[in-house]
C-alpha cells in the first residue's frame, strides 16, 4: 500500500494490522514479499530509512570482545555498529552476496558436537533453497551438485573416502553494493501490494505480553514521537544481534531458560602471509592445469570451495571447515623462503603427477564455530542509546575445541590432498596467533536457537518462540550451528518456509 | 573424485610412461640450495641417517622406471599414516623429506 515516513504520524498513533514484521532486513522483506497481494493486513516496522543515515546507525552501538583459548581477548569495539546496516533492506545494503546452502552434514545431529542437529534436514530444506535462489536471481542448488564437463573446472581428484567436496559459491547481484536499481527494487516493489504498510524511522523498543501472548509494541522515533503496534501475530526479524537485543530488553521475553543471547557464533576466516621465516597459508597443486573451478580469474564469479562433508567431519572429529582458493603472486622478502616453495612444489608435483609444473595458489580456511553457551549477547544497562535501549555487549568466545578443530581439518585436508597426489598445503600458524590472524565475519547466527525442546531451544521448529504463542522469529539467529557458508541463503529459505507456515497457520485457523 | 583403484591405475600409467626411467634425472634441475635447506631440517631430526640408509629406504629395488611409482606410493601411504615432516609450515610426506635429505648428500 505505501511506505510511511513514521514520523509524519501523528503522535501516538496506534498501528495495527493481521501481522507486523520487526525490522525490514533481507529477512522482514523477504516474509512481506511472500505475503503482498494476500488476504492478510501487513505492517513493516523498520528503524531506519531508504537510505544510511548516521543517528540511526549510532542505535547500533556496543561493545564487542573477542576471546579465545590460549590468546590474548581482541577488543572489536566497533562490530556491532559496522557489521550491520539499520536502513530498509538492511545489511543488503552493502553485502557481498555470496551464496551457498548449508551442507547436510551443518543439518545432521553430529555426536561429537554438543549441541549439533537441526529439527529440519538438508533434503527438507530444498524447495525453500530453490525458492531463496529464485529471489535472488541465482541459479538453483541441487542436493547433488553435477560435475562440471569443462576441462579448466575440473574438481580436484580427492579421495571419496576422505569425504572433501567441491561446495559451490556463487554471487547474487541483489545488494546495494553491487547492483542498486535492483535491490532497491527488491527492497520497495512489495509495499505497492495493498494489504503491506512499511514504516520508516520506526523503531521497536519494546515488545509487550501478557502471559503467553504478544499484546503490543512500543514504537520509537528520534524525533521524540512514539506508537504503539498490534496485530494477532508478530515476527522478529531485526537481525541475530538486535533479536536478543529485543527480547532481553522486554523483560527477558523468551528467556525462562536463559539461553537468549547465548551460543552467538560467528565465523572466522584464518590465512596468513609470509614473513622471513615461514611460507604463508599456501595450496601448491600438482596439477599444471589452473584450478578454475576453485580460484577464478575475477572476484564474483561461482566458484567451489574445497569443503568438509559428513564422512569428513566424522572420521577427523570435527566440524564443517572449507578451504577456500584464490589466485595470487608470491614473493617472499627472504628469497630462501620462496626458494624452498618452489622447490618442494616442483618435487610433489613430479612425484605426484610426473609433471615439471606446479601451481602456487593462496588459501584461506574457515571453521564451524562451534555452539558455546559462553560465546553471548548481554545487555549493558549502564550504556543506552539515544532511544533509552540499553546496548549490547557481545562477549564472542572460541573454545580450545574450536582452534583442535580448525588445525585438525587442516592436518586432514593436508594428507587427503597429498594421499591423492593433488598437492601440498601449508599452514605455518601457531595456535596463540590465530584470533589475531583472523578476520571477522558479519554473519551472527545462533542466539535466539531453534530446537523443539524449550529447555534446549528458544524457538521451535517452526520459529515460533516457545514462550509467546504470536511471535516468531526470523534471521540467522535462530540457526542451531553455524556451518561454514554465508548464512543469508539460509536466513531467506527459512524465511520462505516460515512464510507457508504463517499462510497455512492463518487457513487452519 | 577419485577412488585409491583410480590412483592405483594411475600410478601404474606413470610407471609406463617414457622419460622417467631413472630416478635421479626428475629432481636434477631442483634448486640445490633449496634442497640442501631442505634435506638439513629433515636429517635435524633424523641425525643417524646416512645416504646408505636412505638409498636402501626409498630405493630398495634400485633406481630403474618402478622407482617412481613406488615412492608415490610411499608417500601416499605417509600421508595416510600421518607421518608427516613439516618445512616452513609445509605438511610434507616422511619421504619427501628422507628424499630431500639423500639429494642433498648426493649433490
Ligand atoms: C559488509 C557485509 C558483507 C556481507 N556479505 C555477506 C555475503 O556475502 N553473504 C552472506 O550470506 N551474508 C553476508 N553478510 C551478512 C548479511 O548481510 C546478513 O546475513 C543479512 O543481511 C541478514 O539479514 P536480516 O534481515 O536477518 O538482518 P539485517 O540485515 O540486520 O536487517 C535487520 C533490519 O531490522 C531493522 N531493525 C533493527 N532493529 C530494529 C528495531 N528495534 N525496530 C525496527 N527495526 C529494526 C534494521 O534497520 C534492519 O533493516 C554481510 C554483511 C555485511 C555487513
Amino acid at each position: 500500500m505505501a511506505i510511511i515516513d513514521a514520523r509524519t504520524l501523528p503522535d501516538a498513533s496506534p498501528l495495527e494490522a493481521d501481522m507486523v514484521i520487526i525490522g525490514g532486513g533481507l529477512a522482514g522483506i523477504t516474509l512481506a514479499r511472500e505475503l503482498a497481494g494476500g488476504p492478510l493486513k501487513v505492517i513493516v516496522l523498520e528503524s531506519g530509512g531508504l537510505e544510511i543515515e548516521p543517528e540511526t546507525q549510532a542505535l547500533y552501538a556496543g561493545s564487542c570482545v573477542q576471546k579465545a583459548d590460549g590468546a590474548k581477548d581482541r577488543p572489536l569495539d566497533s562490530y556491532p555498529a559496522q557489521s550491520r546496516i539499520r536502513a530498509l533492506g538492511g545489511s543488503g545494503h552493502v553485502w557481498g552476496g555470496k551464496c551457498g546452502p548449508l551442507d547436510p552434514a551443518d543439518f545432521a545431529e553430529r555426536p561429537w558436537i554438543p549441541y549439533s542437529g537441526w529439527p529440519v534436514t538438508r533434503a527438507q530444506m530444498q524447495d525453500y533453497y530453490d525458492r531463496a535462489c529464485d529471489l535472488l536471481e541465482i541459479d538453483r542448488f541441487p542436493l547433488e551438485w553435477p560435475t562440471p564437463t569443462d576441462q579448466a573446472l575440473q574438481p580436484l581428484a580427492l579421495d571419496d573416502e576422505d569425504g572433501f567436496f567441491p561446495a559451490p559459491r556463487v554471487f547474487t547481484r541483489i545488494s546495494g553494493r553491487t547492483d542498486k536499481p535492483a535491490f532497491d527494487r527488491f527492497r520497495t516493489q512489495f509495499a505497492e501490494a495493498p494489504n503491506i504498510t512499511v514504516y520508516l524511522y520506526a523503531n521497536v523498543i519494546r515488545i509487550r505480553r501478557e502471559g503467553d501472548v504478544v499484546t503490543g509494541l512500543d514504537v520509537a522515533c528520534l524525533d521524540g514521537k512514539r506508537h504503539t503496534a498490534k496485530a494477532a501475530r508478530y515476527v522478529l526479524a531485526t537481525g541475530g544481534i538486535e533479536n536478543v537485543r529485543l527480547l532481553l530488553a522486554s523483560e527477558n521475553l523468551g528467556n525462562r531458560h536463559d539461553l537468549v543471547g547465548r551460543f552467538f557464533q560467528g565465523h572466522l576466516t584464518y590465512s596468513n602471509d609470509s614473513d622471513t621465516q615461514r611460507e604463508g597459508s599456501t595450496f601448491a597443486a600438482s596439477r599444471a592445469a589452473p584450478l578454475d573451478l576453485y580460484a577464478t580469474a575475477q572476484r564474483f564469479e561461482p566458484h567451489c570451495v574445497i569443503g568438509a562433508g559428513l564422512p569428513a567431519q566424522k572420521r577427523m572429529k570435527t566440524g564443517n571447515f572449507t578451504a577456500t582458493l584464490f589466485r595470487a603472486n608470491f614473493s617472499n622478502a627472504d628469497a630462501t623462503v620462496g626458494a624452498d616453495t618452489q622447490t618442494l612444489a616442483k618435487t610433489a608435483t613430479k612425484l605426484d603427477q610426473g609433471q615439471e609444473q606446479s601451481n602456487l595458489l593462496g588459501f584461506f580456511a574457515m571453521t564451524e564455530h562451534f555452539p558455546n553457551p559462553d560465546s553471548r549477547i548481554t545487555l549493558d544497562p549502564s550504556q543506552r542509546d539515544a532511544l533509552g535501549m540499553p546496548r549490547v555487549r557481545l562477549t564472542w568466545v572460541h573454545g580450545r575445541k574450536d582452534h583442535e578443530d580448525l588445525e585438525r581439518s587442516i592436518d586432514g585436508l593436508a594428507n587427503a590432498l597429498g594421499a591423492s597426489g593433488e598437492g601440498r598445503l601449508c599452514w605455518s600458524l601457531r595456535r596463540d596467533e590465530l584470533l589475531a590472524v583472523s578476520s571477522a565475519s558479519r554473519h551472527h547466527m545462533g542466539t535466539t536457537r531453534m530446537h523443539r525442546d524449550p529447555r534446549q531451544g528458544v524457538v521451535d521448529s517452526n520459529g515460533r518462540l516457545h514462550e509467546a504463542r504470536n511471535l516468531y522469529v526470523a534471521g540467522s539467529s535462530v540457526f542451531p550451528t553455524s556451518g561454514i557458508v554465508n548464512p543469508t541463503l539460509t536466513i531467506l529459505a527459512l524465511t520462505l518456509r516460515l512464510a507457508d507456515h504463517l499462510k497455512s497457520e492463518k487457513k487452519a485457523a | 573424485m577419485s577412488t585409491r583403484r583410480d590412483l592405483l591405475t594411475a600410478l601404474i600409467a606413470l610407471a609406463a610412461a617414457p622419460g622417467l626411467g631413472v630416478v635421479a634425472a626428475p629432481f636434477s634441475d631442483l634448486d640445490r640450495d633449496a634442497v640442501r635447506r631442505i634435506g638439513q631440517a629433515w636429517r635435524d631430526s633424523h641425525p643417524g641417517a646416512t645416504s646408505r640408509t636412505l638409498s636402501a629406504r626409498l630405493f630398495p629395488t634400485g633406481r630403474g622406471p618402478e622407482a617412481l611409482p613406488a615412492l608415490r606410493a610411499a608417500v601416499a601411504a605417509d600421508f595416510r599414516a600421518g607421518r608427516l615432516f613439516v618445512h616452513r609450515g609445509w605438511r610434507l610426506s616422511d619421504t619427501e623429506g628422507a628424499l630431500f635429505a639423500l639429494l642433498a648428500m648426493e649433490a
